[in-house]
């Protein structure tokens, strides 16, 4: 299997990196540096350029710095994804996002964001295993995105659908003309977007439920199964939106739909969220990292960029060594940020040659070589 | 100054920026003067002669001013009356006809439905289509409203209002891109969305 590497990033204006030119490494890029001079931003940039988007926000106008109003945020990637190399860029005018691949606008930003995989492992995602349900829907977007079925399209028309029968319910009330209509599309595309998810999550469950085992105290499971927010049947959903017109009002927003999607945890039978320790919800996190890793390099024959940032601040002794015996597997492109090399470098003996490490320091938004 | 306000002026035509007006000007004022002139005499009368077709919206051309404009398609007399196409732009119907795919006529709604940007059932000019539908005798309607969700909906609401009318019904095929533009897609693209057209 081959791997996506990132033989170039070149950063301008993005948050504290006003410019940043690297040439990583194709193995593991270790990026130190004291809290707030840039590790995370790095990432980010990096994640911005495969897939559009920010891991950390989703306001792109956020990553503007600060210090300079007017700049534009750019960030441009040369990509070998084992079969031709490609460049990919980015760049962000206040709300506008303009992206090109080799230099051309795509037709569809799905193909843009699909290009190069790559799978972030932050210390935000802990929400994965105690946090509400909008972090484990993403995850399963993000598997749906790259196993090509078609959930950027349907979550898109879906949330446009949404927002048309809001605004309707709102300016002309319940009974406003055009409801059946939004409401028909609203079904169609959420359909769509919930057999994406129920596939992504029918693949994501048996990988974490494997590397749960690998991980955790022997003898205790873990189960993970979608549960959709809305009737799967295209008739009982309509009558459900139908129904609930007036408490829609209410609320803001339509009571059921897969913006109100989860991916069940349990543990034992028992919700993960509340029975799990501390412990156990950083194996539950993990399982589901090393499960998005797995279906990801699976659904399209490659290996994903791997973005850990400050991991081992996050995972206790042995979980650290359990993703490092992970990484000295994957045999991919990977960068780790970290406030404590030191720390790595006990981690890394046995897992990976030192050879095959790149190191960089981070100062003020400015990088080098270590 | 004269400069000035001719660049601000071009400058609010879609796709144009204040320096490719300011191009503009330097080479209006540089190049031969007639280029202006002749610009300048049919950009004077343009509202009086090019006016939106009293029967379906495209683009007409009249040479008395003050008197209804037909356009060439809508008097084309070799051109199908019962066979209607219903776009959302003017733009579309370019793109329709680029792809040489239809031999009836059109009707232009001029938006489309979306309460997001202000415009519901009643903004959408559906009387209009129905006594258009009525005098030609239409006997069958395409759909050609773009297969984004708000040219969805649309088409979904014209099925339901014209249902009563017992005229044929067909909604263009989505080759074109969904979510996506007709204006974008190519004349094969488009022949292709037009041919493989389904009832509805
Ligand atoms: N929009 C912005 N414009 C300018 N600076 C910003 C902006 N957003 C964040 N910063 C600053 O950029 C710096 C780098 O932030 P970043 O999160 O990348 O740091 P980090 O190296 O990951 O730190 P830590 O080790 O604490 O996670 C911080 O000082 C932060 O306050
Ligand atoms: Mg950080
Ligand atoms: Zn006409």
């Amino acid at each position: 299997m081959h791997a996506l590497v990132a033989q170039t990033l070149q950063v301008r204006a993005l948050r504290n990196l006003s410019a940043v030119d690297l040439e990583p490494g194709p193995r593991f890029n270790v990026i130190s540096g004291d809290n707030g001079h840039g590790k995370t931003s790095l990432l980010e940039a990096l994640y911005l350029v495969a897939t559009t988007r920010s891991f950390r926000t989703s306001k792109l106008g956020e990553l503007a710095p600060t210090g300079a109003p007017g700049a534009t945020t750019s960030v441009r990637a040369r990509i070998d994804d084992g079969i031709s190399v490609h460049e990919q860029s980015v760049g962000l005018l206040g709300a506008r996002r303009s992206v090109k691949f080799d230099g051309v606008r795509p037709a569809k930003l799905a193909q843009y964001a699909s290009a190069t995989p790559v799978v972030v492992f932050s210390p935000s995602e802990l929400g994965l295993s105690m946090g509400p349900g909008s972090e484990r829907r993403k995850l399963l977007d993000r598997v749906a995105l790259y196993s090509g079925l078609g959930a950027l399209e349907a979550s898109e028309s879906f949330s446009r659908a949404s927002r048309e029968r809001q605004r309707a319910l709102e300016t002309r009330g319940i009974s406003a003309r055009d409801l059946p209509q939004w409401e028909a599309l609203i079904v169609q595309h959420g359909l769509g977007l919930m057999h994406a998810r129920a596939a992504s999550a029918e693949r994501l469950a048996a990988a974490a439920t494997a590397a749960f085992e690998g991980i955790a105290a022997p003898g205790l499971s873990a189960a993970f199964v979608y549960a959709p927010s809305a009737p799967t049947g295209a008739e009982a959903y309509l009558r459900a939106l139908e129904s609930m017109r007036t408490r829609d009002l209410a609320r803001g927003s339509a009571s059921v739909g897969p913006h109100r999607d989860d991916l069940a945890v349990t543990l034992g039978q028992i919700a993960a969220r509340h029975v799990a320790s501390q412990g156990q919800h950083r194996a539950i996190v993990l399982s589901l990292k090393i499960a998005e890793i797995d279906v990801v390099s699976r659904a399209r024959q490659a290996r994903p960029i791997l973005l850990l940032d400050d991991v081992s601040s996050e995972l206790d002794r042995s979980r650290t060594s359990a993703l490092f015996a992970l990484l000295g597997e994957q045999e991919g492109q990977v960068f780790l940020t970290t406030t404590r090399p030191e720390l790595l470098d006990a981690d890394w003996r046995g897992h990976a040659s030192s050879a095959t490490r790149r190191d960089f320091v981070i100062e003020g938004g400015v990088i080098r070589a270590r | 100054m004269r400069t000035r306000r001719i660049v601000s002026l071009l400058a609010r035509l879609p796709g144009v920026g204040e320096k490719t007006a300011q191009r503009y000007l330097l080479f209006l004022a540089t190049a031969d003067p007639a280029i202006a002139r002749d610009l300048g005499l049919e950009l004077a009368q343009l509202s009086e002669h090019v006016r939106p077709c009293e029967r379906c919206g495209n683009l007409a051309e009249t040479e008395n001013a003050g008197v209804g404009a037909i356009c060439e398609i809508c008097s084309d007399a070799k051109r199908d009356a019962s066979l209607l196409c219903v776009v959302g732009r003017v733009h579309d119907l370019i793109a329709i006809e680029r792809s040489g795919a239809m031999r009836g006529r059109y009707f232009v709604l001029g938006r489309l439905l979306s309460p997001l940007e202000g415009v519901g059932p009643e903004d959408l000019p559906i009387g209009a289509l129905v006594d258009r539908i009525r005098e030609d005798g239409v006997t069958e309607i395409i759909l050609a409203t773009p297969p984004s969700v708000d040219g969805e909906a649309t088409a979904l609401l014209l099925k339901r209002d014209l249902a009563e009318l017992g005229v044929r019904m067909s909604r263009i095929a989505s080759g074109v891109p969904h979510g996506g533009d007709l204006e974008f897609a190519d004349p094969i693209t488009m022949g292709r969305a037009f041919f493989g057209r389904q009832n509805m």
